[in-house]
C-alpha cells in the first residue's frame, strides 16, 4: 500500500470510529433504534480496521470474521433504520438494547463458529464472502436510501429530518462503494480474482476491459472516502442538531 | 316596604333558611301568640298576624305586587326554601295587631284626602260615633305617622323614626300641619271578629310546605346535576383547549409528529383528563420526551417540556 493510500486508510478508520462513537453517544439514553444505528456504525469500524495494518488480510479466517462483521454491520444498522421508521409512523418505541447487543454478538460468534469449524477459506472462499458481504451492502443500501426517504417524508418539519438527508448522501456513497466493488466481482475483474487467475493460468477479460475496471475501481476508491468523509460528516452534524 | 311598630320582640333577625314554617306556627297557634310575623327576604316581604294563635292574615308584598291568604303562605314557603331573608316576631296587644291588620288589609274609606282640604275634626268626630276599628294614616312625600282606632278611640299613635307606639299626639300633628299632608282612612273588623278566620284552619300549611319542600328538593338536584354537567363540559372544554395548545406547543418543536405524539402518549395515560393528576402528567411527558429525542436537540427539548409543564400547571389550577 503507498503512503497515500496509508493515509486514506487511517482518514476512512477515524471517520467511521467518529460515527459509531457520536451514533454510541446519541444511544446513552435513548431509545433502542440509536443502539442499532450506532452498533452497525462501530462494525463498520471495526471491518475496516483492517485499513490500518493491511497483513492482517493473511490471516484468512479472520478476514472472512472480518467480512462477515461487515455484512452484520449493515444489517443492524438497516434494523435500526427500520425501527426509526416504525417509529417515525406508529412513534412506538418498544425492544430492549440488550437484545440488540446480544443479538448482534451471537450473530458475530456463531458465524465466526461457523468459519473456525470448516476449512481454512482460500482466496476463492473469501471473495465469495467478500462477495456476499458487497451484495448485501448494496441492497440494504437502497432498502436503507428509501427507508431513509420515507423518514424523511414524516418528519421533515422536525430538528433532525436534515440529518436523515445526510445518510441518504451517505448510503448513496456506500452503494457505490460497494456496488463497484460488486461489480467488478461479478465480472471477474476484481484483483482478488485476477491475482487467482494469473496464478492459476486462467484466461480473463481483464486487459480486455481495463477502462471500464480502472473506472470502477477508482469510483470504490472515491465512494469508499467519500463514504467516510460524509458518514463522519453526517455525525457530526447531527451531533450539532441534537446537543 | 312595611314599617310597623314593634312591641315585645319574640325572635329578631332570625335566617329565614333555618325556620321550618309548619313547626314555628304550630308553636305559635298553641302558644296563643298575638302578633305578626315579619319575613324580609332579598326581593321581597311579608307580614303574618297573629291573634290568639289564629293566623288572621298573611301579606306577601314583591315590588308593586302584593299576595295574600294562601297565595302569601305559597309565596312565604317558597322564599324560605330559596334561601336568604330573615324573621322577625313581634308580640303585640290584641287591640294594636287589629289596627295593623287595619293598615295593611283594611277597608280604605278615604285615600289620599288633603288634610287641609277635610274638616279633620269632624273626621274624627265620625271616627268615634261610628266605633271605627281601624287606622288613620297621615303622611307627606317624606314623612309619616299613623293613629290606631279601637271603637273608635285612638289607642296609640306610630310614626317614622320610632318603633313603638307613642301616646303623644303630637308629631301626628306636626306632620298633619306640614304642607301638602294627607290622609287614609282604613278601616277594619273588630279583633274578636277577626278571629273568626283562621289561614291555619285554610290552609294545610305542612301540606304546602312539604310540596314546596320536594319541589325545590327536585329544583335543587336538578341545579345540581345541571351544575355538574356544566362544570364537567368546562372541565372537557378546558382540558379539550389545554390539550390543544399542547399539541401546538409539541408541533412548534417537532413538527407534525407533535401532534400525534401528544394524542399517543395521552392516550397512553388514559386521555386528557390524566392532565388533572400529577402522576400521570409526569407519565405524559416522559412519554413525549422519550420520543421527542429522537426528533429534536436536547436544549430544545427541554425547552419544550418546560413550556409544556407550565402550560399544564397553569390550565389545571383547582
Amino acid at each position: 500500500m503507498t503512503e497515500f493510500g496509508a493515509i486514506v486508510g487511517i482518514v476512512q478508520v477515524v471517520f467511521w470510529l467518529l460515527a459509531g462513537g457520536v451514533s454510541f453517544y446519541f444511544s446513552i439514553g435513548n431509545a433502542r433504534v440509536w443502539t442499532s444505528i450506532s452498533v452497525g456504525f462501530f462494525l463498520i469500524f471495526l471491518s475496516q480496521l483492517y485499513l490500518l495494518e493491511p497483513s492482517w488480510a493473511d490471516y484468512t479466517q479472520l478476514q472472512a470474521v472480518d467480512y462477515i462483521i461487515g455484512t452484520v454491520a449493515i444489517m443492524v444498522m438497516t434494523h435500526g433504520f427500520q425501527e426509526y421508521y416504525v417509529f417515525s409512523r406508529t412513534l412506538d418505541i418498544g425492544g430492549s438494547k440488550l437484545a440488540v447487543y446480544l443479538g448482534t454478538l451471537g450473530v458475530i460468534c456463531v458465524s465466526s463458529a461457523f468459519i473456525f469449524i470448516n476449512p481454512e477459506p482460500t482466496y476463492t472462499v473469501l471473495r465469495n464472502i467478500k462477495m456476499i458481504e458487497n451484495a448485501t451492502w448494496v441492497f440494504l443500501a437502497v432498502i436503507n436510501i428509501d427507508l431513509i426517504r420515507k423518514i424523511y417524508i414524516q418528519i421533515r418539519d422536525s430538528v433532525i429530518s436534515k440529518g436523515f438527508v445526510a445518510f441518504g448522501i451517505v448510503f448513496f456513497f456506500i452503494f457505490l462503494w460497494k456496488g463497484s466493488e460488486l461489480y467488478l466481482q461479478v465480472f471477474c475483474w476484481d484483483s482478488d480474482w485476477h491475482i487467482f487467475a494469473t496464478n492459476n493460468s486462467i484466461a480473463d477479460t481483464f486487459d480486455l476491459y481495463s477502462g471500464r475496471i480502472a473506472f470502477s475501481m477508482m469510483i470504490n476508491q472515491a465512494a469508499a472516502m467519500l463514504s467516510a468523509l460524509s458518514v463522519g460528516g453526517t455525525f457530526i452534524y447531527l451531533y450539532r442538531l441534537l446537543r | 316596604m312595611f314599617l310597623l311598630p314593634k312591641g315585645n320582640p319574640l325572635y329578631e333577625n332570625i335566617p329565614a333558611a333555618k325556620i321550618k314554617l309548619p313547626e314555628m306556627l304550630g308553636k305559635l297557634k298553641s302558644g296563643n301568640f298575638t302578633g305578626y310575623l315579619n319575613f324580609n327576604f332579598p326581593t321581597s316581604a311579608a307580614i303574618i298576624f297573629f291573634e290568639s294563635g289564629k293566623l288572621i292574615s298573611a301579606l306577601l308584598e314583591r315590588g308593586t305586587t302584593q299576595q295574600t291568604g294562601f297565595e302569601a303562605m305559597a309565596g312565604v314557603c317558597n322564599n324560605i326554601m330559596a334561601g336568604g331573608g330573615s324573621l322577625n316576631v313581634y308580640r303585640l296587644s290584641k287591640d294594636l295587631t287589629m289596627g295593623l291588620h287595619a293598615l295593611l288589609h283594611g277597608e280604605m274609606l278615604y285615600r289620599g284626602q288633603e288634610v287641609k282640604l277635610i274638616d279633620i275634626k269632624g273626621l274624627l268626630e265620625k271616627v268615634k260615633a261610628k266605633r271605627l276599628n281601624g287606622c288613620l294614616r297621615i303622611y307627606t312625600e317624606d314623612r309619616s305617622a299613623l293613629i290606631f282606632y279601637k271603637d273608635g278611640s285612638p289607642l296609640g299613635f306610630f310614626h317614622d323614626g320610632t318603633q313603638d307606639i307613642d301616646t303623644s299626639a303630637s308629631e301626628s300633628q306636626k306632620i298633619a300641619g306640614l304642607p301638602g299632608a294627607k290622609i287614609d282612612v282604613l278601616s277594619t273588623k273588630s279583633a274578636d271578629e277577626l278571629m273568626d278566620y283562621d289561614l291555619l284552619e285554610m290552609v294545610n300549611v305542612d301540606k304546602l310546605w312539604g310540596s314546596t319542600e320536594s319541589r325545590y328538593a327536585l329544583e335543587m338536584n336538578q341545579m345540581k346535576r345541571e351544575g355538574q354537567e356544566r362544570e364537567v363540559k368546562e372541565r372537557e372544554s378546558r382540558l379539550r383547549e389545554l390539550e390543544e395548545d399542547l399539541k401546538e406547543v409539541v408541533s412548534a418543536y417537532l413538527g407534525k409528529m407533535g401532534r400525534t405524539l401528544v394524542e399517543k402518549e395521552l392516550g397512553s395515560v388514559g386521555g386528557r383528563e390524566s392532565l388533572l393528576n400529577e402522576n400521570d402528567v409526569t407519565k405524559f411527558l416522559a412519554g413525549v420526551e422519550r420520543s421527542a429525542k429522537l426528533l429534536t436537540s436536547l436544549s430544545k427539548l427541554k425547552e419544550m417540556v418546560t413550556t409544556m409543564k407550565d402550560e399544564i400547571a397553569g390550565r389545571t389550577k383547582p
